[in-house]
């Protein structure tokens, strides 16, 4: 049975056919791709560590870049001391902002990344 | 010495034990005292009786106890201390309460301490709003919860099972070892409470000058003793958190290092009767560097140390006729609550002791 697609992004269009999903395939717009890459697992690795020191988490806590802050038991001031741990750790500066959009500690490495790059550009 | 029902045998339907309960607990928030001796001896002997006859029976949750809603001066604050709620039972019976989400999210939290503070500050909320409605009864369970645009959780009246929208704002806050919910009637309030042993994982005045303004990291390099700094650090931190949680616009609106807040000494006199031992009383004020008119003239804070085991801030808004006035103090009232079982009117007993603000408890 065919099930109508999601349009999720301007630029893409996924289909799934009975549960399956297939690639997204993208349409053509006008000059160029707008890819997003994930951060490097290094990036996710070291902030499962900084988060994992920073609350003190039993050595058999599973973190992983899906992991919620909230749900891994940080409060507000646990998060401040983790963007401050992330900020020495990476050499960047990280603005009340940005900071807000962290949920995850994948968000957390994807903004340690594009903080990286726009540092070094 | 306070009563607390059993394990196991005091969720009954019975006549007698909810009377019991009822008169109990009103009698404490009208007295806000304990029982006498007497009386005590009585209700206890009463309700074992019942508890035990009861035993056999299927245990259900007792209806709520309504609770009047705050005046317009009045501030209410609830808290629950986890390491008194020990009943398996209840607090099962606790987790029936919430809505599909907040189950989702507790079953994902790691870490039992911290579930238990996460389901009880649930239940906290939700009874605690459930009872100031005393003119329809709301289920606990049927409150539905959005966000504002900018993140501040309130009441969804409109999706939920009744419309019967009471001009009630709220704002919790909790550690593993303590939760808390603050309530007023037509004014924001933020609250956070903080264990006060907490440290920190960085140095404080490195964090304080990452992220405090520069007055308050002056005020904090200037104390000596790290003990004391420590401590004086937790402090500013609820209260520049609470500020940031009564605003209700995220952080982005107010970071932290844009605003600076402090005690200032008032004088005393007049008509107003202060909570304190000193001559003089601190009134905790809120400066801008963005804002320097408006915004922060408006804000009310109180800071106490709570159950001997936290600091606890609560931060209002002051309503308009009042707004610019000196010197009007907080009108508090403080309850330590197990939802369904008991409350403890605390405020001006050992568990509430004001550090600083205009406070007057009630």
């Amino acid at each position: 049975m065919f099930e109508q697609g999601r349009i999720s992004s301007v630029n893409s269009v996924s289909l799934s056919i009975n549960g399956k999903s297939f690639p997204s395939l993208r349409m053509r717009s006008a000059p160029r791709f707008r890819v997003s890459c994930a951060a490097k697992p290094e990036t996710v690795d070291k902030v499962c560590q900084i988060v994992k020191k920073q609350l003190a988490l039993p050595a058999d806590t599973t973190v992983t870049g899906e992991s919620k802050f909230a749900a891994l038991g940080a409060d507000s001031l646990d998060t401040v001391e983790i963007v401050m741990g992330l900020e020495e750790e990476f050499g960047i500066s990280v603005e009340e902002e940005s900071a807000q959009t962290i949920s995850t500690v994948q968000d957390a490495a994807d903004l340690i990344e594009k903080l990286i790059e726009t540092k070094s550009a | 010495m306070v009563l607390v029902l059993g394990a196991g045998c005091c969720f009954v339907k019975g006549y007698v034990v909810e009377h019991l309960l009822h008169f109990r607990l009103l009698a404490k928030l009208s007295q806000g005292r304990m029982f006498s001796f007497v009386s005590k001896r009585l209700s206890l002997m009463m309700m074992t009786k019942v508890c035990c006859f009861q035993r056999n029976f299927s245990s259900a949750l007792p209806p709520l106890v309504p609770v009047k809603l705050p005046s317009k001066m009045e501030t209410h604050f609830w808290y629950v201390l986890p390491d008194e709620v020990k009943s398996e039972s209840l607090l099962s019976q606790y987790s029936e309460l919430l809505s599909p989400r907040e189950k989702k999210n507790l079953y994902h939290m790691q870490g039992d301490q911290f579930k238990k503070s996460a389901l009880l500050a649930r239940v906290l909320v939700r009874t605690t709003i459930a009872r100031y409605q005393t003119n329809c009864q709301v289920n606990p369970r049927s409150l539905k919860f959005k966000k504002t645009i900018y993140g501040k959780p309130e009441v969804d009246w409109e999706n939920g099972d009744k419309w019967c929208p009471p001009p009630l704002h709220f704002n919790i806050s909790h550690t593993s070892s303590l939760v808390a919910c603050g309530v007023t009637v037509n004014v924001p309030i933020g609250i956070d409470v903080e264990e006060k042993q907490r440290r920190l994982k960085n140095k404080i005045l490195a964090f304080a000058k990452r992220y405090f303004s520069p007055d308050e990291v002056k005020l904090l390099t200037a104390i000596s003793d790290p003990e004391i700094q420590r401590q004086e650090f937790i402090k500013l931190w609820t209260l520049k958190e609470a500020y940031v949680k009564a605003v209700g616009r995220g952080f982005s609106a107010a970071p932290f290092n844009t605003f600076t807040i402090r005690a200032r000494v008032v004088k005393m006199g007049g008509f107003h009767h202060f909570d304190t031992q000193h001559s003089e009383a601190s009134e905790i004020v809120v400066e801008s560097s963005d804002d320097p008119e408006n915004l922060t003239r408006n804000w009310q804070f109180a800071l106490l140390d709570l159950a001997g085991s936290h600091y606890a801030a609560i931060c209002i808004e002051k309503e308009n006729s009042a707004g610019g006035e000196a010197g009007v103090p907080m009108r508090l009232t403080v309850w330590k609550t197990i939802p369904f079982v008991e409350d403890e009117r605390v405020s001006g007993t050992g568990a509430v002791v004001p550090i600083s603000g205009l406070i007057k408890q009630l």
